[in-house]
């Protein structure tokens, strides 16, 4: 009788462990199943977000061009520590407002508006102060 | 299998163009630093960028321009924006980062995690941009 039951029970064990091993399998592959549809719709989301970023109508012709300018750096560094102070002379300088009736009023709007423009560009505003010498006769 | 051999090629004068600048601005920086011109010392590096700045140019993880402060005067947020603005500026410039794959101007004082951002293509002027390239 004994072994019997024993029998019985042994057979009960491996039917739950087969139930329990198939679960787990269906379980995995619906993870693997989910797994592979979020990276499907990150992929898909990321090639519509790249269709939509700006200048993606520009073909990499057009920009080549600007990959090879030559930037001044030392102008650059210039404009950053001493363009604010030479902007503040020059536009103080030659303020139209100082030539109203003056031959050389329409010379002064001029300048001072190169000068409004270019306020971070330390070389043209050397050069428009050398301008202001010449055709507004100032002395700095 | 020549167009492949053409976009490798491109691909390493690009990398080459990118570290120049870099390496052209530290150098004006430092002479200008030493020169007495300068009373903070620049410096810029490559960082990732901002995710949101992106545009169609943009280099994977090394999207961002950062100037950063290494010594001397601890920089004002004044003078941080001033600094980004005269970048911002530059056309020339700005159309040059954009081209070679930047695509957020990043300015940090020496101490901190604090700086400020700015998107290039919002700068690049483009339609400026298109009619000089015709």
């Amino acid at each position: 009788m004994i072994p019997i039951l024993l029998f019985q029970t042994d057979t009960m064990k491996v039917a739950t462990l087969q139930t329990l091993n198939s679960i787990w399998i269906l379980f995995w592959f619906w993870l693997a199943i989910i797994e592979f549809a979020i990276i499907l719709f990150l992929l898909i989301r990321e090639k519509k977000r790249n269709t939509n970023l700006a200048f993606s109508d520009l073909t990499k012709d057009i920009v080549k061009k600007s990959k090879t300018t030559t930037i001044n750096m030392d102008n650059l560094m210039n404009s950053i520590n001493s363009s604010g102070e030479l902007y503040k002379e020059l536009s103080r300088k030659c303020h139209p407002d100082k030539f109203v009736n003056m031959p050389n009023q329409k010379n002064a709007e001029e300048i001072f508006q190169e000068i409004s423009k270019n306020k971070r560009n330390f070389e043209k505003l050397l050069s428009l102060k050398q301008r202001a010498m010449n055709e507004l006769n100032l002395n700095f | 299998m020549w167009y492949k051999i053409i976009v490798i090629i491109d691909w390493f004068g690009e990398m080459s163009e990118r570290h120049r600048l870099i390496r052209d601005f530290n150098r004006a920086a430092k002479t200008s630093f030493i020169n007495g011109r300068a009373p903070t010392l620049l410096e810029t590096k490559i960082t990732t960028g901002e995710s949101d700045y992106r545009h169609a140019f943009s280099k994977f993880l090394g999207g961002g321009f950062r100037i950063k402060a290494l010594s001397g005067k601890p920089l004002e947020r004044d003078e941080m924006i001033e600094i980004g603005k005269v970048v911002l500026d530059n056309e020339e410039l700005v159309r040059k980062l954009i081209a070679l794959g930047w695509d957020t101007l990043e300015v940090h004082d020496s101490k901190g995690f604090n700086g400020l951002k700015w998107a290039l293509k919002k700068h690049a002027n483009i339609g400026g941009y298109l009619k000089q390239s015709e």
